[in-house]
């Protein structure tokens, strides 16, 4: 329970949980290797300063602009002490020698034998919780660690307040508004880089301003860190040693300069890297907070000195970097909100947990180094091994395509036109949302929860998936507001199982987080729910059962089928099944028993109007002027008329966006000279959108046949005549070959043998034009024509090189 | 002299190199905006670079380029980015069941990745592992390409690969292309409903060149430019001396016979002469529209035939049924339908898989031919 707070690997953890491999294994690995660039982190002996962090408050500019603001309150009372514990980094349980007496935590403890762990801590004026960042002292006689200033000195008078100042893009250093040559009257917009630097970009020596004799420019702890005095760590959790001293685990930042790749010219200044390398340190160490932010916050936070950016994780062994993740909306579903508090009151409790957590990561060193011996037993594809091999994967370097490249409007307008971008909102989907979320939520309120089921169906395209989960994830936030009691959502797409039996399998792991065959999984999962033996902790939390593309699990006695909806049925079952398929009379074709089961609740999922299609659309693409209104209306429309797939219109959308960006970059290349692109070409217009429907929407074939051979165009026209003069469905490729050969007579064509004539009906049968029998029947085989006769006639009306084959049409 | 021979040898190395190296054969597509090449070129390239998912569907007969304008955008594109592109392979011929193709996805992105790999993985683990690893790839800006070709052949029973694949790319994290290559003009319509609706629909199509482009693209293999590296004496050389130099009209067309034969023809010629008359039994058979004989009716008429004319190729017929046999081996000849299998041979009914008009071709060209079988034959058709 307690352990929660780590991103311990654990085996109950269930597999759709993706809170994800990458922190686990870092952890379980961490004291076994040594890493091949050793990063020594060694503790600072001396005193540590906390102080509160001065409150930030909001400006108004955009981008990476910061406004670095003089704090208004009174500076801080910095309290000094010394208390020296030397320890050495990755040894977990160290002792350490000397207690510091005078800190006075929160919450103290009466039993001081084994670790506590907290989620919060009150240390020396300074609170601190898990999943703060912080910077921690990293020298051994850090120069003057008294002085921590809170504001940063003005690059020009060397005076610290006094007015707004303003943060030069290149070399970070502050400015008062007043003291930059010209004044500025305002905060500039978009990147600002001081005089000096303009000046140094240009190629010149600049000369910055001395500061004044006798006085030393106190430099503050983010220049500290970006010049590798300080460390910056993540907090995952914190302890008490059975000795009182105070303990955390830490995630380490590391900055550009000291990655295997070093500061590559698209870092930017204030970018740090999160790396996979967990260390304990003493809480004498920690400084204060900093604050390390996803690009997204970055964007939005305006100031503060102490803030950084934060995109990618650097993998110290292998020397590679990686994208961070959100998991934010895809924590576990499991945990307990009265876990919060995290008062570890019974130390008998921690203390198991302690335990359990060291035999595992014994238990993965040693299947580490088996894997080092005989990489037979863990391969990456299995399931254990995959822990260990998808480590290694990530890029040495960040390609700088990625960084650097400013997105042009049609380019930002194709990636929100992406399938895969989740939208901020999901439109025209309201009332049957509202139906799903209704269903649901009383599933989990009622105390005996009432066994039900939900069916959705609607064609493909619909958003049915997409709306069930949105209102999963909102129920998710209210859970975690608290408003709601706690669940276990379980989601399972039917096609994506290899076998209809394997859904037992599938539930029972995620319940229990076991692996067993489907019969005994089957067998326990009964019992569960007819309240027998219970599976898991959390025995008694409503259970929902998503399960997408449902008509897969039919098999021929629908056995499948009726197990599951069989469950919600029984007394104490605590499970909801929503299902979801397309078709609308499914519950019709299955056994009357299963039908009366399932097909009670019903929602249906219409295909869109062109109304609703272009709202999709338009909602997407708000803040980007890359589409005509018309254009829009076009897709929608003609989308609307055919299927109402909304992913349908998306891809036309995003296609006709490709070829207008195309048509651009073409032009671009050809024309450099002239590159004054008018306005409107940058626009996706009415023409992008055919161009685009006719590749969804037209079949190639008529194209195909204009270019075919020339006997391949007589042979094609012979075939219709043939059908047309027999009435019948198929001809003989014998009476077919004779009226060929009668027509190459009569206009003087060079007469093909019957072995060119069944070559080329066998490559026409390839590309399916026609339907023929293999071609070892050769005289004997009968042919079809797979497509209307029409097309062809309207495909080869004209054809220059047989100007007589129209006669025969 | 000896300079003089081995120059044309070299010329002709030089070509035998061109035609057989399909990258050079399709490199003067790069030039112009318009081939299929540049678009395909962009379209995977801006997925690349801009992380985005995609799927595209390469139409075409057989033998327009699809693979080998494939090969030449990915070439260039390991070019472009070194690091960031893994290739997996699939060929619906080879991988056509799920589970195998899910194995072969898993094997190669073990190797692309030097990641040990279990074959005894079962298919669930496999494709978890794939989906891992898309995620993981993306993180990382990697794309992984999927060439699937015969793509008509994935589009089999449930579907389940494509499904997987295709639904992959409708996450965020995941960065990968797949294209499909197929000669089926229809192959995006075999695909089930709720996966057609995730497939994006682009469509290339490949049309086999026209007289005009196949001109051009001949000019551009066969002609040696001056400075390709040969000495620049070539020219003079082939000039003096024609027949070994260049290539003559001859020569092309008897690789053109060579290329093309008729196989029935050629099986005819070389007939024996009770063969040749088994075969016109037969052909008179057919012209009296008997729709179905046997090795029996054919003997029949056969000895009516010898008895009216009395030729002094009378055989037994144990002897006819081994040259009965024979014909049946050559399939000039076939059973006329699959029924019967357990019936002796000489009473399945049988077809003439050759035209009448080829018969008498090869009546005439043969020159041991009896008058009299060409009597018979000429008597049939024009009486």
């Amino acid at each position: 329970m307690d352990l929660a707070a780590t991103p311990s690997r654990s085996k109950s953890k269930p597999r759709s949980s993706p809170a994800k491999p990458v922190a686990a294994p870092a952890e379980s690995r961490m004291d076994l290797c040594t890493p091949s660039k050793p990063t020594p982190r060694r503790k600072s002996k001396s005193t540590a300063s906390p102080a509160p962090m001065s409150p930030a408050t909001r400006s108004t500019v955009r981008h990476s602009r910061r406004l670095l603001e003089t704090p208004t309150k009174a500076a801080p009372e910095v309290q000094v002490k010394a208390t020296p514990t030397p320890t050495s980094r990755g040894k977990r349980a160290a002792p350490s020698p000397k207690t510091p007496a005078q800190r006075e935590p929160k919450r103290q403890k009466r039993h001081p034998r084994k670790r506590a762990y907290y989620w919060k801590v009150v240390y020396d004026g300074g609170e601190f919780e898990v999943g703060d960042d912080v910077y921690v002292k990293r020298r051994e006689a850090a120069e003057s660690d008294a002085e921590d200033p809170e504001e940063e000195e003005c690059r020009v008078c060397f005076r610290t307040g006094g007015g707004v100042m303003v943060e030069c893009d290149a070399c970070l250093g502050g400015f008062h508004l007043r003291c930059v040559r010209p004044p500025l009257r305002r905060v500039p917009e978009g990147d600002w880089a001081c005089p000096y630097c303009e000046v140094e970009r240009a190629g010149k020596v600049a000369e910055r301003p001395r500061p004044p004799e006798g006085k030393r420019i106190k430099r503050t702890a983010r220049e500290k860190l970006l010049s590798s005095d300080l460390w910056a760590a993540r907090i995952e959790s914190l302890w008490r040693e059975p000795d009182g001293t105070f303990w955390a685990k830490v995630r380490w930042y590391i900055i550009p300069e000291e990655t295997a790749a070093g500061r590559q010219p698209h870092n930017l200044r204030r970018e740090l890297y999160r790396t996979n390398d967990l260390g304990d340190i003493e809480m004498e160490t920690i400084l204060r907070h900093c604050s390390v932010m996803s690009p997204k916050d970055f964007r939005d936070a305006n100031d503060g000195d102490d803030v950084f950016y934060c995109e990618y994780e650097y993998d110290i062994h292998w020397h590679n970097f990686k994208r961070l993740v959100d998991i934010d909306d895809e924590l576990e579903t499991k945990e307990d909100p009265n876990d919060k508090p995290y008062n570890a009151g019974d130390d008998y409790n921690s203390d198991t947990d302690e335990d359990s957590e060291y035999d595992e990561e014994e238990e993965s060193t040693s299947s580490f180094s088996a894997r080092r011996n005989q990489s037979h037993g863990l391969a990456a594809n299995s399931r254990k091994g995959r822990i260990y091999g998808l480590q290694k994967i990530g890029i040495r370097k960040i390609p700088e395509h990625v960084r650097c490249h400013q997105k042009t409007e049609l380019e930002k307008a194709k990636a929100t036109l992406l399938l895969a971008t989740l939208p901020k909102s999901l439109p025209c989907r309201d009332k049957e949302m509202e139906e799903i979320s209704i269903f649901v939520k009383d599933a989990i309120c009622n105390d005996q929860c009432l066994g039900r089921c939900l069916y959705i169906h609607g064609v493909p395209g619909t958003g049915k998936t997409m709306s069930a989960l949105a209102v999963m994830r909102r129920l998710r936030s209210e859970f975690d507001s608290g408003t709601l009691r706690p669940y276990c959502f379980i989601e399972i797409n039917g096609l994506k199982l290899a076998s209809p039996e394997n859904i037992y399998k599938v539930v029972y792991e995620q319940l229990s987080g076991h692996r067993v065959g489907w019969k005994k999984a089957l067998h326990y999962l009964t019992e569960h729910f007819s309240g027998g033996t219970k599976i898991g902790k959390q025995a008694n939390q409503p259970i929902i059962l998503l399960i997408d593309e449902l008509d897969l699990l039919l098999t021929r006695n629908q056995s499948v089928l009726y197990n599951i909806l069989d469950w919600p049925t029984k007394p104490n079952s605590n499970l909801v099944v929503i299902g979801i398929a397309n078709t609308m009379d499914l519950p019709e074709k299955l056994l009357p028993r299963i039908s009366s089961r399932m097909g009670i609740q019903r929602l249906c999922f219409g295909p869109y109007s062109y109304r609703q299609l272009q709202e999709i659309i338009t909602s997407r693409l708000k803040g980007i002027d890359a589409f005509e209104e018309q254009a829009i209306e076009f897709a929608s429309r003609k989308v609307a008329a055919m299927s109402g797939d909304a992913r349908r219109a998306l891809e036309i959308c995003r296609r006709a966006a490709e070829f207008a960006d195309y048509r651009v970059k073409q032009s671009r290349q050809s024309a450099q000279s002239t590159a004054s692109a008018n306005k409107g070409d940058g626009v996706v217009c009415m023409g992008d959108i055919e161009a685009a429907i006719q590749e969804v929407f037209q079949a190639p074939h008529i194209q195909v046949m204009k270019n075919c051979p020339k006997f391949g165009k007589v042979i094609l026209v012979a075939l219709v005549h043939e059908l047309y003069k027999s009435g019948l469905g198929e001809v003989m490729f014998d009476k077919l070959a004779t009226t060929v050969s009668s027509w190459c007579h009569a206009n003087r064509e060079l007469v093909p043998g019957y072995d060119t004539l069944v070559k080329i009906c066998c490559k026409l049968g390839e590309s399916k034009i026609i339907l023929c029998e293999e071609g070892s029947k050769h005289k004997l085989q009968k042919l079809q024509l797979n497509y209307p006769s029409d097309d062809v006639t309207f495909a080869l009306k004209e054809s220059p090189d047989l100007p007589w084959l129209s006669k025969y049409l | 002299m000896v300079a003089a021979v081995s120059v044309p040898s070299q010329a002709q190395t030089v070509l035998r190199g061109r035609l057989c190296d399909p990258a050079f054969v399709h490199s003067a597509l790069r030039s112009s905006p318009d081939t299929n090449y540049s678009k395909l070129k962009y379209l995977v390239a801006s997925s690349v670079s801009e992380a985005c998912n995609n799927s595209v569907l390469l139409l075409g007969p057989r033998g327009c380029g699809k693979a080998a304008v494939v090969d030449m955008v990915l070439d260039d594109l390991r070019k472009e980015h070194p690091d960031a592109i893994s290739v997996i392979r699939l060929n619906g011929m080879l991988h056509n069941d799920d589970n195998c193709a899910m194995k072969e996805i898993a094997r190669q992105l073990c190797l692309e990745h030097q990641l040990s790999f279990s074959k005894m993985a079962s298919s669930d683990d496999n494709t978890e592992f794939m989906i891992d690893m898309l995620q993981e790839c993306g993180l990382a800006h990697k794309t992984i390409l999927f060439v699937l070709e015969e793509f008509d052949l994935f589009a089999q029973g449930k579907q389940r690969l494509l499904y997987s694949l295709l639904d992959a790319m409708q996450s965020l994290t995941s960065q990968a292309v797949v294209i499909g290559v197929s000669c089926r003009l229809d192959a995006d319509q075999l695909l089930e409903k709720r996966v057609r609706s995730r497939f994006s629909h682009r469509k290339l199509l490949f049309i086999s060149p026209s007289l005009d482009d196949i001109q051009w693209l001949v000019e551009h293999l066969l002609i040696l430019a001056k400075d390709s590296g040969l000495p620049a004496n070539f020219r003079a050389v082939s000039y003096m001396d024609m027949e070994s130099g260049f290539p003559s009209i001859e020569s092309f067309l008897k690789a053109l016979s060579s290329m093309q034969r008729q196989p029935k023809m050629d099986s005819l010629q070389d007939l024996s002469i009770l063969e040749l008359y088994i075969l016109v039994c037969m052909h008179r058979l057919e012209d009296k529209e008997q729709s179905s004989y046997n090795f029996t009716s054919i003997m029949k008429e056969y000895r009516s035939i010898q008895d009216a004319y009395k030729t002094s190729d009378k055989y037994a017929s144990t002897v006819c049924f081994r040259a009965f046999e024979h014909l049946l081996d050559r399939e000039l000849i076939s059973f006329g339908d699959n029924r019967g299998r357990n019936q002796a041979l000489e009473y399945r009914p049988v077809k003439l898989l050759i035209s009448s008009r080829e018969l008498a071709q090869s009546l005439k060209l043969n020159t041991t031919c009896p008058v009299v079988l060409q009597k018979l034959f000429d008597r049939e058709r024009y009486m």
